[in-house]
């Protein structure tokens, strides 16, 4: 989008009069002032279908004893399809509010969910039940594609942590085999590989980010557990050879021009490439030559710190604020656990917390700083 | 595809999971056999624990010295078929078998842990090798929910941690089991 700077420099160089300036002014100003709106519209209704799922999935946990089962079951398979068509109707055959719309279909996924929670518990079907959760992704999975729907995808993901979560508590052995926090990594790099897959074919675009988001959430979050002392760093063989069939899955789809022109975040893509390597390598030492935690600790926080850098850079390139946001929240995490980690015995506890305070005011001012400033230059100029 | 074809298509697939799900373990209540099975909460001085209890039957851990094993090799996660005889209205286990035994009453379940008698000589060396001695194994039917908040009142007026707790349980002839009613010293729990 284009600015007042250019605006000026058209009008100095005697592309535009002042005529037309003052309208592109004007239409600029519009324009924003209409995207903001959608946004806020997106983000209420997408919040209020939010709490209402919670809500319903709470209602459905208090097994609510008032009315039989039979009515329980009725009342939320009917609001599901209720709400479901109420969405669908507004969004696309009414076509007034395709936005609200779209936050009812989110709804009606979730209380799909909650329906069949409710159908489970009345059966007695035993608590904390994976199978249960791997339903509900594989109901609400092709949504993500009727609907073209990003929140129904983001949800998708979010349930897939959950059931692998639930699978990794159901199966013990499965810990031999692997840790969950290396399951988290795969699991992470996975998803955020599904949103690269996504970004190459125009009819399904809509469901990279949130698949890419997600995943990147998830891989930061099992590195930033790595960077602690865990204890014995314990792989199976196969662990290696997932992460590396993943980062060479990546350079299938980033080494090959026609395929990487269609990618808009390139930059980010390879860094988690390169994380999926060098998680190949790591394991695959721990495996043949173990090192001590702390070697491993000091590895993880190199990795975080360079995973980090290179995402900044990552998001400055493409003028992804997304990237940075998610950049600067794990930078700020992690200087919080060090701080804690190298200081807690150290010093006396009323200067540990007085300096861990203003050590964090003032990050946090720089940071904010440094975000609004990368904000106003990647949309010329709005705040 | 149309819109409106999507929004039917989504309708009829989130009916036929919901309706699946209930016909199977309807298919089992209307006609599978009932069956009172000895249980133990996990913790006894916590009956209810939130919105469920979970469940440890007698027959949880199977003794294979009393409870004879078609094969006696198991690994973990492997599926059982144990055969049960009806002694006053209880399921009593009588074999477990590798695949669904012919013309009898069973229960289908995992196996969830091996627990393994060693041989050892008077030095304290192990001598063979070691033999599965029990298993614990899960058969789908380990928790109970109550109404939020009841559990605790229920636990209360009705239990007091010395009498029996039983469970009643149908099982179809595929082995699959749903819990019918709780009862505590031979009372069934309302709720």
């Amino acid at each position: 989008m284009f600015d007042e700077d250019l605006i000026l420099k058209w009008l100095d160089e005697g592309t535009i009069d002042h005529a037309q300036a003052e309208k592109m002014r004007e239409d600029l100003a519009e324009y924003k002032r209409e995207r903001r709106s959608k946004k806020q519209i997106v983000a209420f209704s997408t919040i209020g279908a939010i709490l209402i799922g919670i809500g319903a999935i709470l209602f459905v946990a208090s097994n609510w004893e008032k009315i039989g089962n039979t009515v329980k079951v009725l009342l939320l398979v009917g609001s599901t399809v209720g709400i479901h068509y109420a969405g669908y109707r507004l969004k696309y055959e009414q076509q007034k509010y395709p936005r609200l719309g779209s936050a009812l279909i989110l709804l009606s996924a979730l209380l799909f969910g909650a329906s069949f929670f409710l159908i489970a518990q009345i059966y007695n079907i035993n608590a904390n039940n994976s199978t249960l959760v791997l339903i509900w992704i594989l109901g609400v999975f092709p949504l993500i594609y009727g609907y073209r729907s990003a929140p129904i995808a983001g949800l998708c993901s979010l349930l897939f942590y959950l059931w692998i979560s639930l699978l990794y508590w159901e199966r013990p052995d499965l810990d031999k085999l692997i840790s969950i926090w290396d399951l988290y990594l795969i699991s992470g790099i996975s998803i955020y590989f599904l949103g690269v897959l996504h970004g190459l074919a125009e009819k399904v675009k809509h469901a990279e980010p949130p698949f890419k988001f997600m995943g990147l959430q998830a891989a930061l979050f099992a590195l930033f557990v790595h960077t602690f002392e865990l204890g014995e760093y314990r792989v199976d063989k196969i662990v290696p050879v997932i992460y590396a069939i993943l980062g060479i899955l990546f350079l299938a789809v980033l080494l090959p021009k026609p395929l990487r022109e269609r990618l808009k975040g390139f930059q980010a893509d390879a860094s988690i490439s390169v994380v999926a390597f060098l998680m190949a390598v790591i394991t695959l030492t721990a495996i043949y030559s173990p090192a001590s935690e702390k070697t491993y600790m000091i590895l993880f926080n190199i990795i975080f710190l360079g995973l980090l850098t290179m995402l900044l850079y990552a998001g400055y390139s493409t003028e992804n604020i997304g990237i940075i946001n998610t950049t600067m929240f794990w930078f700020v995490l992690l200087i919080f656990a060090r701080y804690f980690d190298f200081f807690w015995e150290l010093l006396p506890r009323s200067l540990f917390f007085m300096l861990g305070g203003l050590v964090l005011l003032v990050i946090s001012v720089v940071l904010e700083r440094k975000r609004r400033e990368f904000k106003v230059q990647f949309s010329g100029g709005e705040q | 595809m149309k819109q409106k074809q999507i929004f039917y298509l989504t309708i009829v697939f989130w009916l036929l999971i919901f309706s699946g799900f209930i016909l199977y373990k309807e298919y089992t209540l209307r006609t599978g056999t009932e069956i009172l099975l000895k249980t133990e909460p996990v913790d006894p001085r916590d009956l209810f624990r939130g919105d469920y209890v979970t469940l440890n039957y007698e027959i949880s851990t199977l003794d294979l010295d009393e409870v004879p094993a078609e094969d006696p090799y198991f690994n973990y996660n492997d599926r059982i078929y144990l055969a049960l005889a009806l002694e006053d209205g209880y399921g009593v286990p009588k074999k477990v078998y590798r695949n669904p035994p012919d013309d009898e009453l069973y229960l289908k379940g995992t196996v969830k842990e091996l627990i393994y008698n060693w041989e050892e000589d008077e030095a304290g060396i192990i001598t063979e090798d070691p033999h599965i001695k029990e298993l614990r194994v899960e058969y789908g039917i380990e928790s109970y929910f109550v109404p939020e908040g009841r559990g605790r009142e229920i636990e209360s007026q009705q239990w007091t941690g010395e009498e029996g707790v039983d469970v009643k349980v149908v099982v179809d002839k595929y082995g699959n089991a749903v819990i019918k009613s709780l009862l505590i010293d031979g009372q069934e729990v309302e709720i």
